[in-house]
């Protein structure tokens, strides 16, 4: 029984992954850059979400107001920051989202205080029981629901409308998706409002589930989120998705069995750089 | 909106430069971190640092000199904490420092105040070899194998419980207080049925509160900070462990309170403040704390305001020019605090009782006192 | 003068690191975010071994050897992974690093190594120690981007693909770039060590890492003489900002963000545009 409540844990901790991570692989696919300020939106959804939750009472609101709001930031981040980099190497954008990424902690902490924030009343603090003596967290089932019912959503839109397919289209191969008629720059903007918004909801989900908002929450999503897109294989959507869920059940389970000796960080890179040895471009990468 | 922001940040820091720095002031050095993964504790540690510092000079300073607060930023890192505290030895010429960081930092610096002969005193850093930088080196708090000590003490003889479930933060503070708690274990008939460790970065406790569940132990020893300890103590209760949890200073916030929310009622910790005292002393100082920052005391502010206490003290007993007779004035201690009975060993560790708090109706409450010389003693030259 | 001799300590050392990964990543064009790892091994080598009483002049070739052990087994893997994928799996490797470093006791755990002597040469002593290191590797790295080597490496950064063609044999090259990069950062770990006097796991993570990446980046990638100006600069920048206090890192890293943005060339582009194009006429 133990082995199934690890297993969920790790599907919650890995959803949560996957929304991060998805916004993250959308970037790469279009413009090769390995966007650490993507963890900045993140951070600034939980902040929204527990400001707006605070002030109004409710959740849904939050929610919206933390992606519409992030989903902004992220276009204005690419218009300002990368768009003038991307005739330039890649590294000079990663330096430069870095710099970002501090720039917002700081920012986060100069505003709203280095202790973080918390709800005044939390909300889905009930829990259902799964089989004898497991329970989830109201919290819990909602980061599974939500997750699945969004990246569903995206599936459906990426295939069955017109928008959506060549929108598709431009992540796999954005030369030929122009050279067919299709809008590069609003594609792109298009990807960072989605990947920002989706990691704002993972934010006021992750706020809800440690009803705690600290500047520097963003850290270990900033390199964490980087390693799932590669091992899932740069810019396919698939192998994100494969790739969080399996990093989450292998922490889940890593910090019961080996935890002490390693810490969680070290089994999520030691298994990447496993499967990167045998699999050089990941998962689900191109051969 | 930035760009208004760092102006205003540099004329005030201007402005209070300027001012401060009239003649015959007697400057203490203060390492700190004010940005950093530490900017939490480093705010509270300040506000402690500042109250000592505006309380003893509304009481006339040092014989009627005002007593100037050197502050600098060291991020609790060894990197930065090497050159402040050159800097503040040789560039702000103070007369004695105070650490208001952590351990890392704290320990790089001691050994630069040690070379230079100037007095060095460790607020609440935990590493054991603070200390051992040499007699110039003291510390007003506990190290962590004493807190850890306290703790089995608690568990074995107040609360009666026998099997006992670790969960450790892999960091030095989490790995001292590991290390005193087990070597005291058997002492008090405890037995440790399971440990697991955790990284200080990590808020979602899922796996290990499962794994928990099944050990099925009679108290959970967890060390951490309030940021970690919040979400964890939240998580157990909510997967129906009710046994007690036991902590230490570093839940010592009422943001721990405030994070996990009812499920903190009921934790117990080991600290070094005991907010229902009836010491003048103490009573005083929450009360000062709470009127001029507007924010709840924490163990760590009132441990700043101690060790800045113990430096003024020892400033207007020796003056401020003979760094060996303020050694000499600090190793003699014998004062109140609001951490209670300060008085060092050789080594220039603090010998004072370890308080133990619960959480009752959403406050930190007295619970018990371990007053026990032989237990708590610290180490030693 | 202590004040200052630390400064340029600081500042020799970060130079030294700061080149060694230059060396890898702006000669070789291999982008490591996980340099801090052989910085960590130099310097946990060193303290150990003077800690046992071995001459500290003596641990430096040692220092440097077990770096450029660790630095052979990376390289290796560079020759499996490519570009964004060789990023993320050096990244793996200071997490690994860390990780492990934490959990060996014989290496302090997370307590760290404290009480590491003192070299014997004063702070003046090492001072001109770690200076000529710095400039002696500067040197060395001026005469290898000259020599056919440089010229063989820099077509491994620009085209792998290509070089291979022309019959280069590019796994050789790219772990000879590995090898003395990391030998270096190695060296200038030893003197880390024996510089700040106390090591701690997290000293290596992920932060130092991509810090000194940014000295090289911003230094503009592969000049040799950028590079070592911005670590020289970055290295003690902190400090110089002490005065804005809560503001610090944020002009730090609004720095970074608009050398980036407007100078993506680093330092050596700044240079050069402006010795070709003068002050008054650029575009």
């Amino acid at each position: 029984m133990l082995s199934v409540e690890l297993f969920v844990q790790g599907i919650v901790q890995g959803s949560i992954y996957a929304l991060i991570a998805l916004g993250l692989t959308l970037v790469y696919g279009l413009l090769r850059i390995l966007h650490v300020a993507h963890a900045a939106l993140f951070t600034l959804g939980a902040y929204i979400g527990v400001l707006v939750t605070n002030q109004t009472g409710s959740l849904p609101l939050a929610l919206a107001a933390a992606a519409l709001f992030a989903g902004f930031v992220g276009m204005a981040i690419y218009k300002l920051a990368y768009e003038p980099l991307l005739s330039r190497p890649p590294y000079i954008a990663l330096i430069a989202s870095i710099a970002l990424f501090i720039a917002s902690e700081e920012i986060y902490r100069i505003t709203f205080g280095p202790y973080g924030l918390s709800f005044v009343d939390p909300p889905l603090q009930g829990q259902i029981q799964l089989f004898s003596g497991f329970y989830l967290k109201h919290g819990e089932v909602l980061v599974i629901g939500l997750s699945v019912t969004l990246l569903g959503l995206l599936a459906w839109l990426s295939s069955s409308t017109r928008t959506g397919i060549a929108w598709r289209a431009t992540v796999t191969d954005p030369e030929i998706a122009q050279a067919c008629g299709v809008n590069i720059q609003s594609v792109r903007y298009l990807n960072f409002f989605i990947g920002s918004a989706l990691a704002a909801i993972a934010g006021v989900l992750v706020a809800l589930l440690n009803n705690l908002v600290e500047p520097t929450m963003g850290s270990v999503p900033s390199y964490k989120a980087l390693a799932i897109i590669v091992l899932g294989g740069l810019g396919s959507i698939r192998g994100t998705l494969l790739a969080a869920m399996a990093l989450g059940v292998i922490e889940a389970f890593g910090t019961i069995y080996i935890g002490r000796m390693l810490d969680r960080d070290a089994i999520a890179f030691a298994f990447l750089i496993a499967v990167l040895m045998v699999r050089p471009r990941g998962l689900l990468g191109a051969r | 909106m930035r760009l208004i922001q760092i102006a205003t940040g540099t004329v005030l820091a201007l402005t209070l430069l300027s001012g401060a720095s009239y003649a015959e002031s007697v400057k203490i050095g203060f390492n700190v971190p004010l940005t950093g993964f530490a900017a939490a504790d480093g705010k509270s540690a300040l506000g402690g640092a500042e109250l000592a510092v505006a309380q003893a000079n509304a009481a006339g300073g040092i014989d009627g000199a005002q007593i100037e607060l050197v502050v600098y930023d060291d991020q609790a890192s060894p990197k930065e904490a090497v050159p402040i505290a050159q800097k503040l030895i040789e560039k702000d010429g103070v007369s004695v420092a105070v650490s208001g960081s952590y351990s890392g930092s704290t320990r790089a610096a001691a050994g630069i105040f040690q070379e230079a002969g100037v007095p060095y005193i460790s607020a609440y850093a935990i590493h054991p070899d603070i200390t051992r930088a040499g007699n110039f080196v003291f510390r007003t708090s506990f190290v962590g194998e004493v807190q850890g000590r306290a703790g089995a003490k608690l568990i074995g003889e107040s609360l009666g419980k026998q099997k006992v479930t670790m969960i450790t933060l892999q960091n030095d503070f989490g790995q001292s207080l590991a290390a005193g708690f087990k070597e005291a274990a058997s002492s008090f008939n405890i037995e440790i049925i399971s440990e697991y460790e955790y990284s200080i970065k990590d808020r979602q406790f899922g796996p290990i509160v499962s794994k928990i569940k099944s050990d099925n132990p009679d108290a959970i020893y967890a060390s951490g900070y309030f940021f970690t300890a919040g979400p964890l103590v939240s998580q157990l209760r909510a997967a129906g462990i009710d046994v007690p949890v036991i902590g230490q200073e570093g839940y010592d916030s009422q943001k721990f309170i405030e994070i996990a929310g009812p499920a903190s009622e009921g934790t117990i910790i080991t600290t070094s403040l005991d907010r229902d005292s009836t010491s003048a002393e103490t009573m005083s100082f929450i009360a000062a704390f709470e009127e001029a920052t507007g924010q709840k005391v924490d163990m760590v502010a009132a441990s700043a305001h101690t060790a800045l206490k113990v430096a003024i003290a020892a400033l207007q007993v020796a003056g401020p020019h003979d760094a060996a007779a303020i050694r000499d004035a600090i190793a003699a201690t014998e004062l109140t605090a609001s951490t209670g009975s300060i008085s060092f060993n050789d080594l220039g560790e603090v010998r004072k009782d370890v308080q133990v708090q619960i959480v009752k109706d959403g406050n930190w409450r007295f619970y018990s006192v371990i007053s026990d010389p032989d237990l708590l003693a610290p180490p030693t030259l | 003068m202590a004040y200052e001799i630390t400064l340029l300590t600081t500042m020799a050392i970060s130079v030294l690191f700061a080149l060694s990964l230059n060396f890898i990543s702006g000669f070789c064009g291999q982008i490591s975010l996980g340099h801090a790892a052989f910085l960590g091994t130099g310097a946990y080598t060193s303290a150990l071994l003077t800690k046992a009483s071995v001459p500290f002049l003596l641990t430096l070739p040692l220092a440097a050897m077990t770096a450029a052990l660790l630095g052979v087994l990376v390289g290796l893997t560079s020759l499996r992974v490519r570009h964004d994928f060789l990023a993320i799996t050096t990244m793996g490797v200071a997490f690994l690093f860390v990780g492990i470093v934490r959990q060996q006791d014989f290496l302090g755990g997370e307590i760290g190594v404290s009480g590491i002597p003192p070299t014997g040469l004063g702070r003046v002593g090492f001072l001109i120690l770690a200076i000529s290191l710095a400039a002696a590797f500067a040197a060395f790295s001026l005469y290898v981007r000259r020599s056919w080597m440089g010229f063989v490496f820099k077509s491994i950064a620009d085209n792998e693909d290509v070089a291979r063609l022309l019959g280069i044999d590019v796994p050789r090259y790219k772990l000879a770039a590995f090898v003395v990069g990391t030998a270096v950062a190695g060296v200038a770990g030893a003197l880390y060590a024996h510089h700040f006097r106390f090591l701690a796991p997290d000293s290596f993570g992920f932060i130092e890492s991509v810090s000194v990446l940014a000295m090289v980046i911003v230094g503009g990638i592969g000049s040799v003489w950028g590079v070592a100006f911005a670590a020289a600069i970055l290295s003690v920048l902190p400090l110089m900002f002490q005065f804005v206090n809560d503001f610090k890192l944020l002009l730090y890293s609004a720095l970074l963000f608009a050398m980036m943005r407007f100078s993506p060339d680093g330092v050596a582009g700044l240079v050069r545009r402006f010795l070709v194009t003068g002050p008054r006429n650029r575009g």
